[in-house]
C-alpha cells in the first residue's frame, strides 16, 4: 500500500465533526453562557447601529405610505424595479436555513447540526424582510390583506392565475412551516435555559415557550418523529419557494424573463447566495462570540464548496440563457441578451457575472476555502453579485421593450436605496435579539454528534452526564 | 438488528460463478447478434421509422449510463460511506458509454434521415435555420458526438479502472484520487450532456428551443439509472449472490433516491410545461401541441401517470421503499417509462404515425439493449460483484437507516 499524499485525509477514517475533548455539559454552559452573560457593550453598540438603520425604514415606508409608490423611482416603462430585486434577494437568502435543516439531514450530514439554528433563523428574518416589498408595494398598505383570498361581500378575489398570487401562497407556507421547525427544534433548548434561569421572569418566559418539555424518552421520541416529518415537508418548499417566484417572470411574455431554466436556476441562485449568508453571519459568529470550537473551520469549508456548487450552476445557466438566445434566431432574445452585456447597464450584467461566477470558483482552492479573511470577502462579493442578478433581470429585460420611444434608463430615488438598506436594519437587529436572547447552537442536536452521545463509542463517561 | 455481515466465518462471495457467468456472457452475445440481423430487416422495410426507432433506443440506453456516471462521480465528490457496496453496479452501468460510442454509428449513418430539416437541402429555404448553421451543420454536429462520446467514454472508463486497481490494491490513494477528478468531471458531464441533448433530440425540431431541455433530459438519465441500479441490486439478491452484503437499508436509500428523482423529472418537465403554455407563444407552444393531439395524447397521459403518478404514490411509504416487490415493481415501471420518455421526446418527429407503436420500435431498441445487457454481463463476469477492498467498505456495511 503506498503512502498517502495526505495523511489526514485517510478515507477510512471518518474526522470528527468537533475534534478535541468535549462533553455535555461543556457544550451547554458555553451556549447557554451567550445568553446567560451580562449584555456585552458590543451588542448594545450593535444594536443601537441597526435599530437605526430600522429607523431608516420606517420612515422610507412612511413617507411611501403618505406619498405612494411614486416615490420609488419607478416609471412606465420599468415598473418594477428595487422592489422586487430586494423581495427576490430576500427570500432567495432565505434558502440556505432550510435546505441545511431539511435537506442536509435528509442527507445524514451530521455538520450542520452546528449551524442549522442560526440559519434556520436566519431565513425567517430573510422572509420577514422580504415580506416588507409586496405588502408596501401594494401602495395602500391598509388593503394589504388583500393579497389574500379573503371572503367578501363584493366578490373581489385576487387573479388565481398570477403567479403573484401563488407567491403569497408559496411564501406565506414556506415562512409558517420554517418557524414551526424552528420553534420544534428550539423546545428542548428553551428548556434547558428554564432550568438554568437565575430570575423568576426567565424562568416563566422560557417556561411557557419550553411547553412542559422534561426531556422524557417519550418526549424524545416525539421530537424525532416531528423532526422528520419537517424535514421532509421542508424538503419541497426549498424548490417550490423559489420555483414559483421565478415563475413571476418565467410565465410573461418578456424576453429575458420567459425562459424555462429559471425555475431550477433560481433555486440554485438562492441556496447559493444563502450560503454565502450563512458563511457570513458564521464568520462574524465565530469572531464575536467566541464559536469557533463549535462551529470549525471544517463547517466552513463544506458551506464554501456548496456555494461552489450552486455558484456553479448559476454560472451554466447564465451560459446556456445566452446560447439559447443565439440558438433561437429570435431577434428579441438575442437583442435583451446582447442589451445586458453591452448596453446601458453592461456595468450591472459584469458585476453580476464577476460576484457570481468567477470569485466563488477561487474556492476550487483549499487554501482559498480555509481562509477565514477570504471566504468572507467572497461570501459577501456573493451576495452583491446575487442582488445584481436580480437586478439585471428584472431591470434590463424591461428598459429597452419592444417599442423603442419608450426606452428609458432607470435609476434609483433616494427611497429606493434606503428602503432597502433600511431591511438590513430589521435583518440584523432580528438577528442580534435572536443570539441574545435564544439560545443559536442546537444544543441537543450537537450532543448528539459527540463521542459520549454513541454507546459504542470510546470515551470517558463523565463527558456524557447532563447539567444536573 | 443485527446482520451476519460481521460474521468472519461465513465465507462471503464476492464474484460471480464462472459457470453462470459465461452463460450470461453467451445470452447476451447470442441476443445481440439476432438483434442485429433483426435491425437490418427493420431498416431495410421502413428505413425512416427505424432511423427513429433506434435513435430512440440508442439514447434511452446512453442516459441510463450518463445516469449511472453522474451517481459514480456524487459518491466520490461528496465522500458518501453508505453506497460503496451498490456503487459497483454504477459502474458496470458506466459500461453503457463506451458501448453508446459503438452505437452511435448507426445513428450518424441515419443522420440525414433523423435531422434532415436542417442537414439536408431543406435548410437552405428556411432563413430561421439559416441563422443557426454555424451551429447546426453536419461537420460540427459530428465533431461534437466526437467529443461527447470520447469524454463519456474517458470518464466512464477511468474510474471504472481506478476502481478495479482498487480491489486488487486497496490502495487508499486511488480513493483520493476519484475524489478529486469527479468534481471537474461532473462539470464536463453537465455540459456534455446538455449540447448532446440539444443536438440529438431538441434539433430534431430545428426552430424549437427551451433553455431548460439539458436539465430535463438529466433528469430522466439520473431517475432511469437509479431504477437500474435497483433492478441489478434486486437481482443478485435474489439470486442470493449479495446476499448480507446488500441489504435492506442499501435498498432503502436506494428507494429514496429513485423517490426523489421521480419527482424532480416530474418537477423539471412540469416547470417547461406550465411556462410554456402560460406563455402561449406559438413558436413554442407547438411542442406540447404535437405531443398532445390524436394518439399522442395518450402517449403524454401515460408518461405522467406511469412516470410519476404511479412510482410517486407507490414509493411514498417507508415499507414500500424497504419491499423488495414494491421497489422491484417501480424500477421496472420507471424503465419502461423512460423509455416511454425518450419515445416522446424523438417519435413526435414524424407525426400522429409515430404515436403508434410499431414492431419496428422494438427492432430499435433491441440492438442498444442487448449491447447493453453484455457489457453489463461482461463487467460483472470480469471481477467482485462489489470493491473489495474499498477503505469505506465496512461503513457501507454496517449502515443502517435510523
Amino acid at each position: 500500500m503506498s503512502t498517502l499524499s495526505y495523511p489526514h485525509d485517510d478515507p477510512a477514517v471518518r474526522p470528527e465533526l468537533l475534534p478535541g475533548k468535549r462533553d455535555f455539559r461543556g457544550i451547554t454552559r458555553q451556549v447557554s453562557g451567550i445568553v446567560e452573560a451580562k449584555t456585552p457593550t458590543g451588542w448594545k453598540l450593535a444594536i443601537a447601529f441597526t435599530l437605526s438603520v430600522l429607523m431608516i425604514l420606517f420612515g422610507s415606508l412612511f413617507r411611501l405610505v403618505t406619498k405612494g409608490t411614486g416615490v420609488w423611482g419607478l416609471n412606465t416603462t420599468v415598473g418594477w424595479a428595487w422592489d422586487i430585486t430586494g423581495f427576490v434577494f430576500w427570500v432567495g437568502i432565505g434558502h440556505a436555513g432550510t435546505l441545511i435543516s431539511a435537506i442536509l439531514f435528509l442527507f445524514r450530514q451530521k455538520w450542520r447540526t452546528s449551524i442549522n439554528r442560526a440559519a434556520e433563523a436566519m431565513t425567517i428574518f430573510a422572509v420577514m424582510s422580504a415580506a416588507i416589498y409586496p405588502v408596501f408595494h401594494v401602495g395602500r398598505v391598509w388593503f394589504a390583506y388583500w393579497l389574500f383570498p379573503v371572503p367578501n361581500q363584493m366578490q373581489v378575489w385576487p387573479n388565481f392565475k398570477s403567479p403573484l398570487f401563488w407567491d403569497v401562497c408559496a411564501v406565506s407556507t414556506y415562512a409558517t412551516v420554517s418557524l414551526l421547525f424552528w420553534f420544534v427544534g428550539l423546545v428542548p433548548d428553551l428548556a434547558t435555559l428554564r432550568d438554568r434561569a437565575d430570575t423568576k421572569t426567565k424562568q416563566i418566559v422560557y417556561g411557557i415557550l419550553a411547553l412542559g418539555w422534561r426531556g422524557s424518552h417519550r418526549h424524545w421520541l416525539n421530537y424525532e418523529k416531528a423532526y422528520q416529518i419537517f424535514a421532509g415537508l421542508s424538503t419541497p418548499l426549498v424548490l417550490s419557494v423559489h420555483t414559483i417566484v421565478s415563475f413571476d417572470f418565467a410565465v410573461s411574455v418578456v424576453p429575458g424573463w420567459h425562459t424555462t431554466i429559471f425555475p431550477p436556476y433560481f433555486v440554485a441562485g438562492a441556496v447559493f447566495s444563502g450560503f454565502a449568508m450563512v458563511v457570513t453571519l458564521m464568520v462574524m459568529a465565530r469572531r464575536f462570540l467566541g464559536l469557533g470550537n463549535l462551529i470549525t473551520i471544517h463547517h466552513l469549508e463544506n458551506m464554501n464548496k456548496i456555494i461552489l456548487a450552486t455558484g456553479s450552476i448559476v454560472g451554466y445557466a447564465y451560459g446556456i440563457e445566452f446560447f439559447t438566445a443565439w440558438y433561437s434566431g429570435n431577434p428579441y432574445e438575442k437583442f435583451v441578451f446582447l442589451n445586458r452585456a453591452f448596453g446601458p447597464y453592461s456595468w450591472a450584467y459584469w458585476t453580476m457575472v464577476s460576484c457570481n461566477v468567477i470569485f466563488p470558483q477561487l474556492f476550487w482552492f483549499k487554501k482559498v476555502r480555509t481562509s477565514v479573511p477570504l471566504m468572507f470577502v467572497i461570501s459577501i462579493l456573493v451576495n452583491i453579485g446575487m442582488w445584481f442578478e436580480r437586478f439585471v433581470i428584472v431591470v434590463t429585460s424591461l428598459h429597452r421593450d419592444y417599442l423603442p420611444s419608450s426606452w428609458t434608463y432607470f435609476k434609483p430615488s433616494l427611497f429606493d436605496i434606503s428602503t432597502f438598506i433600511g431591511t438590513f436594519g430589521l435583518f440584523f437587529t432580528m438577528l442580534l435579539l435572536f443570539v441574545r436572547y435564544l439560545p443559536m447552537v442546537a444544543i441537543g442536536e450537537v450532543k448528539s454528534i459527540l463521542p459520549a452521545a454513541d454507546p459504542h463509542a470510546a470515551h470517558d463517561h463523565t463527558e456524557a452526564r447532563h447539567e444536573s | 438488528m443485527s446482520t451476519p455481515i460481521n460474521d468472519a466465518s461465513k465465507a462471503r462471495i464476492t464474484s460471480l460463478d464462472p459457470a453462470r457467468a459465461k452463460k450470461l456472457v453467451g445470452a447476451a452475445t447470442a441476443l445481440l447478434v439476432a438483434s442485429v440481423a433483426l435491425s437490418i430487416v427493420a431498416a431495410l422495410v421502413d428505413r425512416q421509422r427505424f432511423a427513429f426507432s433506434y435513435l430512440t433506443g440508442f439514447v434511452w440506453l446512453a442516459t441510463i449510463g450518463l445516469g449511472a456516471l453522474f451517481f459514480v462521480l456524487i459518491q466520490h465528490l461528496t465522500r458518501a460511506g453508505w453506497s460503496v457496496i451498490p456503487r459497483r453496479q454504477l459502474e458496470w452501468l458506466t459500461g453503457l458509454l463506451p458501448a453508446s460510442a459503438a452505437l452511435f454509428l448507426p445513428v450518424a449513418f441515419f443522420a440525414h434521415d433523423l435531422y434532415h430539416h436542417w442537414m439536408g437541402p431543406e435548410a437552405h429555404g428556411d432563413p430561421l435555420i439559416q441563422k443557426k448553421a454555424a451551429y447546426l451543420n453536419p461537420t460540427f454536429f459530428f465533431v461534437r458526438a466526437a467529443v461527447f462520446l470520447a469524454v463519456w467514454s474517458g470518464l466512464s472508463l477511468w474510474f471504472w479502472r481506478t476502481s478495479r486497481k482498487q480491489d486488487e490494491s486497496g490502495d487508499k490513494e486511488l480513493t483520493l484520487r476519484m475524489a478529486a477528478r469527479s468534481a471537474p468531471a461532473i462539470i464536463l458531464l453537465g455540459l456534455t450532456l446538455t449540447f448532446a441533448a440539444f443536438d440529438w433530440l431538441m434539433s430534431l425540431d430545428p426552430h424549437w428551443y427551451s433553455t431548460i431541455y439539458g436539465v430535463q433530459v438529466f433528469s430522466g438519465s439520473a431517475v432511469s439509472s437509479l431504477a437500474a441500479l435497483a433492478l441489478l441490486t434486486l437481482a443478485l439478491e435474489r439470486k442470493g449472490i449479495l446476499e448480507g452484503i446488500t441489504t435492506v437499508e442499501h435498498r432503502h436509500d436506494i428507494g429514496k433516491l429513485l423517490f426523489g428523482f421521480t419527482v424532480f423529472w416530474a418537477y423539471i418537465g412540469f416547470s417547461q410545461y406550465l411556462i410554456i403554455w402560460y406563455g402561449n407563444i406559438p413558436e413554442e407552444t407547438v411542442y406540447f401541441r404535437e405531443r398532445w393531439e390524436g394518439p399522442w395524447k395518450v402517449v403524454s397521459l401515460v408518461l405522467v401517470f406511469g412516470h410519476f403518478v404511479v412510482p410517486f404514490i407507490a414509493l411514498i411509504s417507508r415499507t414500500a421503499k424497504r419491499s423488495r416487490f414494491v421497489l422491484g415493481a417501480a424500477a421496472a415501471l420507471i424503465l419502461a417509462m423512460h423509455y416511454v420518455d425518450i419515445y416522446w421526446l424523438v417519435m413526435p418527429t414524424l407525426g400522429e404515425r409515430g404515436a403508434v407503436p410499431s414492431w419496428v420500435d422494438v427492432c430499435g431498441l433491441i440492438g442498444p439493449l442487448s449491447a447493453g445487457l453484455l457489457v453489463i454481463a461482461r463487467r460483472a463476469a470480469g471481477g467482485p460483484l462489489y470493491p473489495v477492498r474499498d477503505p469505506r467498505l465496512a461503513e457501507s456495511l454496517q449502515f443502517q437507516n435510523t
